[in-house]
């Protein structure tokens, strides 16, 4: 029964992940797509729970959905109406059919990959605890195994930060600078 | 409880990763694209997990927790590249940013 | 000994050099005195290496000395050999002795001339090449003071390089040469190629006698010398190259380069005996040379022309003396010789100077009056190369046609050439003589006060002219021969005249001589004798220009036309073209991919990825 369920849910989380991805790449007004991104970042978080990592889960949906969401809506509404053409219009005519044969290429790649290289090791699934995923777990590895990349994204996060701060500093000023 | 095996998220993740591509390479939009990019960055995401989840180490948990730290960063300055955009008046088409034209 | 031969042939290099480097630096007079002092230095060496000689005995007199090995290869080694004996040294002290003083007649001469520096640079230079090219203990030096000589006449010839015909008449002399040099270094090949060895002495015990080789060799040497010497067939160049300044053609064109042909045969008078069929061509060629330039002498109005011509035919004389094998009395007739045709040019220099250019010896007339000096040591010269005696020529062309009568068939054939020549000179001579110093004239010189040109001119020629009145009387008939007994270990003469064959051959050419005269005065002076107008044959002289222009500058410039259009053009201009526009097209077409569009790009790294991720699953 349990099983049944997991594979309900697991079904519906990943029909409406790639609903809400194609989505994205379909609407003409940036709304939606940045709503139909927030989907997407549901559904997986769903599946990260369905995998056991309840961390990750609710860190994509605090800090994606939270933050870097809010800010992309942010700043559409602050574009204002800036509705897109449609998705295949524009470019030279074998731009379009050369991005679908390099996206089926690498779709049927990672398939073939999965295929060919992993045989039958991918039944076979490890045993875990009660305490994989957890915030205590995932932690204790940031700070002991993990450390250096610990710290390194921390110095990129501030990186970013002065970044955006700068480039959307007042505006007057950066015209300043640029007229001759 | 058993699901779905690995390969089958798996699958996912590159379905995910394939459709982020598409719309990057078909879009005219910097913030579509950035979006399309958060796609792509998610569809890695998930393969880091269900691996993680597989062999039964957190690494890959770590690994993805890092990727949604970088992909923050870049939302943050990507963004902050369209709002001066924006406000110059700079048609937001990709195709109109041709500069670099050789 | 050896230190004098060195110090004699660096002076004139040195010279060179520091007139060169010095430029600006050096005032113009500096310059002609250094160029003098450092000549007249070589000429003192020159002299001490002589004396030195006079003290050894005659199988001593042969002092090699290499200071330097330059080519070492296998069995091959030439150095920088110098060979100093009996032949080398009198030609030494003709060449700085006569050198000096025309290189002192130029400081007057070239006063005043905006590049003399230049000049005397480029004379010094010719002095060294000429010294180098006497002086050499090996041919292949010879061959390299040979070609230098050819380059010092060139520069020197085309020295008013703001005229063209003097830049035409230096290529033309220069090509001629080029042509001569190509036959003389074939002729080294075959010596290398058969003896393993360029030096005199290796070189004459070890070549082959008789037999083809023997007359290949000899005859591309004889080729190196009829360029040189100005002999036919390559002797057109000799008349143009009065272009240059008067002391040059008194140096070069007549007492010094043009004699190096005749050195030549009497240095290696051995393979030319080698090759009996080649030395009678030379003969033959000096013999027709000397009536052909005789004839042609007759009709020329230019001064210096006709003294031009009278040079190559007294060259045709001294190539009938050494081809007939009496050696020493082509070696004596090119120092007399040396001696009066210099005085010649450069008395003819003084008049030219004084009448500010004027060559033509119809406009030339009435300076016997006005320039008596001149005129006397002109006649001197004039009879010094009729050979009337006691003067310089007598003697040794006498020798020459007396050796010619002990050879035989052929010699007698020569003989009558140069009686037939001796008659022609007389004429030719004093046609020049009586049409230019009569008393009676229009020309108007201006002269240097009391004195007819500056001091260093009139001081030289009054030397020449006495050198033409002794230099004689170095040697005489069978009677007293020093300069024969002193050549004789280098170059021994086969051809030894009798007695009654020197007295009758004297007799003979001067009393054709003298005929000459005879008639000179009574067509110019007496106006007894009508003069012909000139043949077309001997105004055109002889139609060798025209033949040699139709013969090798047509057909090269065709040649070359036709390689142009039908193959340079297309061919290699075109596809130079062709190969820019290949890649021109081609850098086109692949900047095409630079379309400034970020998708593009984009498209590109998903399509690498791709075939990245086929790399990585089939090779794992």
């Amino acid at each position: 029964m349990a099983n049944f369920i997991v594979w309900v849910v697991w079904c519906g989380a990943a029909f409406s992940c790639i609903a809400s991805a194609l989505a994205v790449i379909s609407f003409r007004n940036p709304f939606f797509s940045a709503l139909s991104l927030i989907g997407n970042l549901a559904s997986l978080a769903v599946l990260y729970l369905l995998l056991g990592g309840e961390f990750v889960a609710a860190g994509q949906v605090l800090v994606y959905g939270g933050a870097v969401m809010v800010m992309f809506l942010f700043v559409i509404a602050y574009l204002g109406d800036r509705t897109d053409q449609a998705p295949w219009a524009g470019g030279p005519s074998w731009q379009a059919v050369g991005t679908v044969l390099a996206a089926g290429a690498i779709l049927a790649e990672v398939l073939v990959a999965l295929a060919l290289t992993t045989g039958g090791h991918l039944s076979h699934e490890a045993h875990i605890g009660r305490s994989f995923g957890s915030p205590a777990s995932v932690g204790r590895l940031f700070l002991t195994d993990h450390l250096l990349a610990f710290e390194v994204t921390s110095i990129v996060l501030l990186v970013a930060a002065v970044g955006g701060v700068v480039l959307g500093s007042h505006a007057r000023a950066l015209e300043d600078d640029a007229r001759p | 409880m058993h699901g779905p095996d690995v390969a089958w998220y798996l699958v996912l993740a590159g379905m995910l990763f394939v459709t982020g591509a598409l719309g990057v390479l078909v879009r005219r939009s910097p913030l579509i694209i950035l979006l399309s990019v958060e796609i792509m960055l998610n569809g890695a995401n998930l393969a880091l997990i269900a691996f993680a989840r597989h062999y039964g180490h957190e690494d890959g948990q770590v690994f993805a927790i890092a990727v949604m730290a970088i992909a923050a960063s870049e939302v943050v300055v990507g963004l902050g590249l369209i709002v001066a955009m924006g406000r110059r008046d700079i048609e937001l088409d990709v195709d109109k940013l041709r500069t670099l034209r050789g | 000994m050896t230190a004098s031969a060195w110090i004699c042939l660096a002076l004139p290099l040195a010279s060179t050099a520091a007139i060169t480097a010095a430029g600006n630096r050096i005032s113009r007079r500096g310059a002609g005195y250094l160029s003098t002092a450092t000549t007249f230095g070589s000429f003192a060496a020159a002299i001490a290496a002589f004396v030195r000689m006079l003290g050894e005995t005659a199988h001593e007199r042969a002092h090699a000395t290499t200071s330097w090995t330059w080519l070492s290869a296998g069995p091959y080694h030439f150095g920088l050999t110098l060979l100093t004996d009996q032949l080398s040294v009198m030609m030494m002290l003709i060449v700085t002795g006569v050198g000096g003083l025309i290189i002192a007649y130029s400081i007057g001469y070239m006063d005043g001339e905006d590049e003399e520096r230049r000049y005397f640079a480029y004379m010094s230079l010719f002095v060294f090449s000429m010294l180098l090219l006497v002086q050499s203990g090996t041919l292949l030096l010879l061959l390299a003071g040979w070609g230098m000589v050819g380059l010092s006449s060139y520069l020197l010839i085309g020295f008013h390089q703001d005229r063209p015909s003097a830049v035409a008449a230096a290529k033309k002399a220069f090509v001629m040469n080029a042509f001569g040099d190509a036959t003389l270094v074939l002729a080294l090949f075959l010596l290398v190629q058969h003896t393993g060895r360029l030096d005199y002495a290796g070189v004459f015990a070890t070549s082959p006698r008789g037999g083809t080789v023997a007359n290949l060799i000899a005859l591309g040497l004889l080729g190196g010398a009829v360029a040189k010497s100005a002999q036919i067939p390559l002797h057109t160049w000799l008349p143009d190259a009065m272009e240059g300044p008067t002391p040059v053609s008194a140096l070069i064109h007549a007492a010094t380069m043009v004699t190096a042909g005749v050195y030549l045969i009497a240095r290696t008078h051995v393979l030319f005996e080698n090759a009996w069929f080649v030395e009678d061509l030379a003969a033959a060629l000096g013999a027709a040379t000397l009536l052909m330039a005789g004839l042609i002498a007759l009709v020329q109005v230019d001064i210096k022309r006709v003294i031009a011509y009278s040079t190559m035919s007294q060259i045709g004389y001294m190539f009938v003396g050494a081809a007939a094998g009496a050696y020493p009395s082509g070696m004596f007739h090119l120092m007399t010789h040396a001696f009066f045709k210099a005085l010649l040019f450069l008395a003819a220099g003084i008049a030219i100077h004084a009448l500010s250019g004027e060559q033509d010896i119809r406009k030339m007339r009435g300076l016997g009056r006005t320039m008596p000096h001149t005129r006397t040591v002109f006649l001197i010269g004039c009879l010094a190369l009729v050979g009337i005696p006691p003067f310089a020529g007598f003697f040794s062309k006498d020798s020459i046609i007396a050796a010619t009568l002990s050879r035989g068939a052929f010699g007698d054939v020569l003989f009558a050439c140069c009686i037939a020549g001796a008659l022609l000179t007389g004429v030719y001579t004093f046609r020049l003589f009586f049409t230019v110093f009569t008393k009676e004239g229009d020309a108007q010189p201006h002269l240097h006060g009391k004195r007819e040109g500056p001091f260093s001119m009139v001081a030289v020629v009054t030397v020449l002219a006495g050198l033409s009145v002794v230099g004689g009387f170095l040697q005489f008939g069978p009677v007293w021969t020093p300069l024969t007994t002193w050549l004789s270990p280098v170059a021994q003469p086969f051809a030894q005249a009798s007695s009654w064959q020197e007295a009758a051959a004297s007799a003979a050419a001067v009393a054709a001589g003298a005929l000459g005269i005879w008639v000179a005065y009574a067509a110019y002076v007496k106006g007894t004798i009508r003069v012909p107008k000139a043949l077309p044959l001997l105004e055109r002289k002889f139609y060798w220009d025209v033949f040699y222009d139709l013969a090798f500058y047509n057909v090269a410039d065709f040649v070359a036309r036709r390689l142009r259009t039908v193959f340079e053009l297309p061919l290699i201009v075109g596809s130079i073209g062709e190969i820019r526009a290949g890649f021109t097209f081609g850098a086109g077409e692949a900047s095409r991919a630079q379309n400034g569009l970020v998708r593009s790009y984009a498209l590109a790294l998903a399509a690498g990825v791709a075939v990245l991720a086929v790399v990585f699953l089939t090779t794992r």
